[in-house]
């Protein structure tokens, strides 16, 4: 039961009666309040909420890749020097149906790019059935600039990348080049395409044993050889013999692979690893060492080689008659067909293609390029075929596999693989042991006789003791039977220096005239090369004399 | 008291919530910042290539040489002649005194 209290009910009616007009206000901005806290709260618990559980809708993936990243890495030489890098660049977009008049755009932008055809662009420009046109690729930031100067509505930017060739035509044929998507297409930019890739991901640099300095050397010696002895062609490597490393491969004529697509397409051929030919009489070393290793002659033995060789009908005979006594010697410094022959004939078809072999003729080498070609070995049908083979005949090879075959006179009678990857500090370098140190050491000792008084003199450079070989191989005619003498392989081939070798040249020039041989045109080539590129390799020369 | 804890609570909760969202809202920022800076490494980068071709290019040999050749008759430069080799001898007499003996004349009579 409720009590009476009619003083306290007497005593609360005046006063709420007094307070009852304000209370109702009071009541509403207390409301008020309680709602508007209510409704922050509930924001922000949502957006805790959110920023708890979903995180921050505004982030995006964290980057992963490292901050130099490109799609292809830089090459770069031996000694660090850039011989191929990406850089940024942009291709020109329009948005048609941003364009309200293409003919004022398409006028702009000819300012800056004339060759644009006008027609042509006005008819992308218009294209309304397109949202975006690419108009030209491969800009340069400067000609980007230009364009973004000129204030036109609807033209963009895109990013992408570009391949660059710092050195121009330097060492073109060995480094390759892409096209305008990075897709490689030649050289090493092929031969290395992933280790580039893999090496552009991890923003390393691909490091190549090639150097700079003597590429260029030895690119302006093949060039002034080849043009001094119009030939139509022209290649040299040039190879530190212990451990394989190619320092220079030179092609010509060469051409600039950041313009690959103007140059002639015969200008892009790779010549040293590219081009097969029947190499001559430089394969005559590799004769005479067989015949030595497997007892057939001795370095004592005397040949008469006076009168023309008959084999199977045909006559071998020498440009050079050597009268009177004969030693190895002389077949080498004289470069004698027919002592190549009589020794290749004692050795036999079997042993000489096992020597072949382990030399590394008989095979593509593997340069780390786009294309080594295979040689071409026709089958031993009679004992001609024996004969010509140990003088540089039925065999075609590149020259870079001949290099190959040189590395036994560097490493004690073992060869070892050319590549164009710089080796490492202490790598183990792979050897294929062809013949004894006692039969190189012989070889060695005849070949440096070839320099100082045989058909190479011209390759001789004092104080540096070249030892090599001189080559004139006749090319097929027109008729592809018999052989042209006005049609010449002319080269020459050696390693330097004699009493402690390290290092293999080849130099050859391609359709050289009758009468240039390769101790005319070739071998002078090596010497002036070698003159240049000893101080780079830590070799001295006596100087020359004085001129006045 | 039981109105004060429920006042205390909901401060509370506004103040996780308000601190959650400014630590979140920094982050966010600080992340926007950072990836603005990648960028900018990344665009660093680019011209820093750009420039290494440009400077291998101002080097490449073919280039320097003909710059040699271009220069050569303004230079007067040649290589130099066997002839304009001092003897060994005459090597020290050539040099320039050193310093602290310069200061003594008694060493230098």
């Amino acid at each position: 039961m409720r009590p009476i209290d009619p003083v306290g009910a007497l005593a609360r009616e005046p006063f709420a009666e007094i307070a009852a007009p304000e209370a109702a206000p009071a009541r509403n901005r207390v409301r008020f309040l309680a709602i508007s806290l209510l409704v922050l709260l509930v924001l922000l618990a949502l957006r805790a909420i959110q920023l708890a559980f979903a995180g921050d809708p505004l982030a995006e993936p964290h980057r992963t890749t490292p901050a130099a990243y490109t799609s292809r890495a830089d090459i770069v030489d031996r000694n660090g020097v850039l011989m191929a890098t990406t850089v940024r660049a942009y291709t020109l977009t329009a948005a048609p149906e941003l364009i309200r008049n293409p003919a004022e755009t398409a006028d702009g932008l000819r300012q800056i790019f004339p060759d644009l055809d006008r027609d042509a662009l006005i008819r992308k420009l218009s294209d309304q059935g397109r949202q975006l046109v690419f108009l030209r690729r491969s800009l340069t930031p400067q000609q980007r600039r230009a364009v973004a100067s000129l204030r036109l509505r609807g033209i963009d930017f895109a990013d992408e990348e570009h391949r660059v060739y710092p050195q121009g035509g330097l060492a073109a044929q060995a480094l390759g080049f892409t096209d305008i998507d990075l897709k490689p297409l030649a050289g090493v930019e092929r031969g290395l395409d992933d280790a580039i890739r893999a090496a552009g991901e991890e923003g390393r640099p691909v490091r190549l044993s090639l150097d700079v300095r003597i590429q260029y050397a030895l690119e302006t010696e093949l060039a002034a050889a080849a043009l001094g002895a119009h030939a139509s062609g022209g290649g040299a490597i040039l190879i530190d013999g212990r451990s394989g490393e190619t320092l220079a491969l030179a092609s010509w004529p060469s051409f600039d692979p950041n313009h690959a697509g103007d140059a002639p397409r015969e200008d892009l051929r790779d010549r040293v690893a590219g081009d097969l030919h029947e190499l001559g009489s430089t394969i005559k070393p590799f004769t005479v060492a067989m015949a030595l290793q497997e007892g057939r002659t001795s370095p004592g033995e005397i040949f008469d080689l006076s009168q023309p060789f008959e084999v199977d009908g045909s006559a071998i005979s020498d440009e050079n008659i050597i009268r009177g006594p004969a030693t190895l010697r002389d077949i080498l410094s004289r470069s004698s067909n027919i002592g190549a022959a009589r020794l290749a004939l004692r050795l036999g078809a079997d042993r000489q293609t096992f020597y072949l072999q382990r030399l590394g003729l008989l095979s593509p080498t593997s340069l780390e390029l786009a294309r080594n070609q295979a040689p071409i070995v026709p089958p031993i049908a009679s004992r001609r075929d024996i004969a010509g083979r140990g003088f540089g005949y039925s065999l075609a090879a590149t020259q870079a596999a001949l290099a190959g075959a040189y590395t036994v006179f560097v490493n004690n009678g073992a060869r070892v693989r050319p590549t164009l990857i710089a080796a490492a500090p202490g790598e183990h370098i792979e050897r294929t042991q062809v013949f004894t140190p006692a039969v190189t050491r012989q070889l060695l000792i005849y070949l440096r006789g070839v320099v100082t008084d045989g058909t190479g003199r011209a390759a001789d450079v004092p104080g540096l003791q070249v030892a090599g070989k001189t080559g004139t191989a006749e090319k097929l005619g027109e008729d592809n039977q018999s052989y042209d003498a006005g049609r010449n392989f002319s080269s020459f081939a050696g390693v330097f220096p004699a009493n402690d070798p390290h290092y293999v040249i080849v130099l050859a020039l391609d359709e050289t005239g009758a009468g240039e041989q390769g101790g005319a045109v070739a071998a002078p080539a090596v010497g002036r090369t070698l003159r240049r590129i000893a101080p780079m390799l830590g070799l001295a020369v006596e100087p020359r004399p004085a001129t006045r | 008291m039981r109105r004060a804890l429920h006042i205390f609570m909901a401060l509370l909760i506004v103040v996780l919530v308000v601190g959650l969202y400014k630590a979140k809202t920094d982050a966010a920022q600080t992340e926007a910042y950072v990836r603005q800076l990648q960028h900018q490494i990344v665009d660093e980068e680019a011209d820093q290539r750009a420039l290494n071709a440009d400077i291998a290019r101002l080097e490449s040999p073919g280039r320097v040489q003909d710059l040699a050749q271009a220069h050569q008759n303004s230079l007067k430069l040649s290589p130099g002649a066997q002839g304009q080799a001092l003897p060994e001898a005459e090597i020290g007499a050539r040099l320039p005194a050193p310093r602290g003996a310069r200061a003594n004349p008694s060493l230098h009579p």
